[in-house]
């Protein structure tokens, strides 16, 4: 069985203001028993071939929350390393975004990103979308491990 | 045609020149007939002769004509490149208006966005946090906070809607005015349950244009004449077409509040109010919205109205189909 304690998150957010409000949400939902800040692309290719290189598999986080528009590397070349990589592509990806633009949501789903938020600008309705959305991700991620498991 | 004395000494030439001056003639009609008549009633060649430069002097003024009407001729395709490369460069000035106004949005939608996201963050985080800090005062200061994020939210939302308009392609079909404009009513009396508002329908006319974009002016100025009958005993919303209006324009008329009429030009300016937002929510781009859409179908639209006894606005579009 998978602990609670395994549930580590990862958000890539370069506003500062954004992240920390994310990482309330995170703390006071409980969602996670760790939640890993990265604030570009850079950052977050480094902590994943890290995690990957050093420990294996079993320290990937469980869901990704990634912001499109990022400095250095920004969200869509992130999205694209991870899905292309065997080890990574698993790892649930929610895009975060800050446009409507119709084409950045395609390109997002095209390069495989498994759910899309728009930040909308009152903060209650988007911590708990974005609560919501790695609750599922957790959940099935979980589920998935569990069936594997049982094989 | 026929010479009068077939014995003169110059007979012959005469024939010979008469059927010659008859193939000039056939050939320049008009500008040959009076001299017919000199030949026919002298006989001399000596008229003749005189009446040949003349011909001669035509063909010539003719021929300087012709000329001249080269020359203008190339003068107006002359004015017409340079026409062109006019609109060309007023195109090329209308595209960079155009990214620019991609980039003022890009930036409205994510610059402005995110400070407001981060007061509305930090102040529900406050009353969550630390409630028991606060007094009522503090707690009431806390939620102006989040009404005026909120108006904020719904502000750039509207300029974001605006400078959408104005870049988003248009996709033009034949429109049917009277089912539209039905299903549009009905669905804003829908969200208005306890509203009672007499809808007069008289036919309109059907439209080539964007149906989406049409749609969004019946939402705009129908929703206005419901917001704006709101204290009306009997409200009463009139749509139809006027054939004898500006050669013929659609109009939405309301019995509401209307507005001063010195106030008219300012109606479709973009967060321009004439009510204040205590009695009339909105985000101040609706009728500006309206203009923008109906510009685009090389029409116009106008309101006019007396203050407590209703507005009608009217709009025209190139697009209108008559039967």
């Amino acid at each position: 069985m998978i602990a609670a304690k395994d549930n580590e998150i990862m958000l890539v957010e370069d506003d500062p203001n954004d992240a920390e409000l994310i990482m309330r949400a995170f703390r006071k939902g409980k969602l996670a028993t760790k939640v890993v800040h990265l604030r570009d692309g850079v950052e977050a290719m480094d902590y994943m071939t890290n995690a990957r290189g050093g420990l294996g598999m079993a320290r990937l986080p469980k869901v990704i929350v990634l912001d499109l528009k990022l400095p250095r590397l920004n969200g869509l070349e992130v999205l694209q390393r991870l899905k292309s990589d065997a080890l990574t592509k698993d790892v649930p990806v929610v895009m975060l975004t800050s446009s409507q633009e119709e084409s950045d949501i395609a390109k997002a789903y095209a390069l495989g990103a498994n759910s899309y938020i728009t930040k909308p600008i009152e903060f209650d309705a988007f911590s708990k979308t974005v609560m919501d959305m790695g609750a599922y991700w957790l959940r099935l991620n979980r589920t998935k491990r569990r069936y594997e498991g049982d094989m | 045609m026929k010479v009068n004395s077939p014995h003169s000494p110059a007979d012959h030439e005469m024939t010979l020149l008469q059927e010659r001056l008859d193939l000039l003639s056939r050939e320049h009609r008009g500008t040959l007939r009076a001299l017919d008549s000199i030949i026919l009633e002298s006989g001399e060649l000596r008229r003749v002769n005189v009446a040949v430069m003349n011909i001669l002097e035509d063909l010539e003024e003719e021929k300087r004509r012709s000329l001249d009407a080269q020359s203008a001729l190339l003068n107006m395709l002359e004015d017409i490149e340079e026409e062109r490369s006019k609109v060309e460069r007023t195109r090329a000035v209308l595209e960079a208006v155009n990214r620019e106004l991609e980039a003022f949005s890009y930036t409205v939608s994510h610059d402005l966005r995110a400070p407001l996201r981060a007061i509305s963050g930090f102040s529900r985080a406050i009353v969550e946090d630390c409630s028991e800090a606060l007094d009522e005062e503090g707690r009431r200061y806390l939620e102006l906070i989040q009404d005026n994020v909120h108006r904020m939210g719904v502000l750039i939302d509207g300029l974001l809607a605006f400078s959408r308009i104005g870049r988003q392609g248009m996709n033009t079909s034949d429109i049917d005015m009277d089912a539209m404009v039905d299903e549009v009513f009905h669905e804003i009396m829908a969200q208005e349950p306890g509203r009672d508002v007499q809808f007069v329908h008289a036919p309109m006319p059907p439209l080539n244009g964007d149906a989406l974009m049409f749609r969004q002016v019946l939402v705009n100025l129908l929703s206005n004449a419901v917001k704006f009958t709101r204290g009306c005993e009997r409200a009463v919303i009139e749509v139809g077409y006027a054939a004898d209006v500006e050669g013929g324009a659609y109009y939405v008329r309301d019995n509401g509040t209307g507005f001063d009429m010195q106030y008219a030009d300012k109606l479709f300016g973009v967060f321009e109010r004439l009510h204040l937002a205590e009695e009339f929510e909105g985000n101040g781009v609706g009728l500006a919205l309206v203009e923008r859409i109906i510009a685009r179908h090389g029409g116009r639209v106008w309101a006019t109205s007396v203050l407590g006894e209703g507005s009608t606005f009217f709009f025209t579009t190139s697009g209108v189909k008559m039967a």
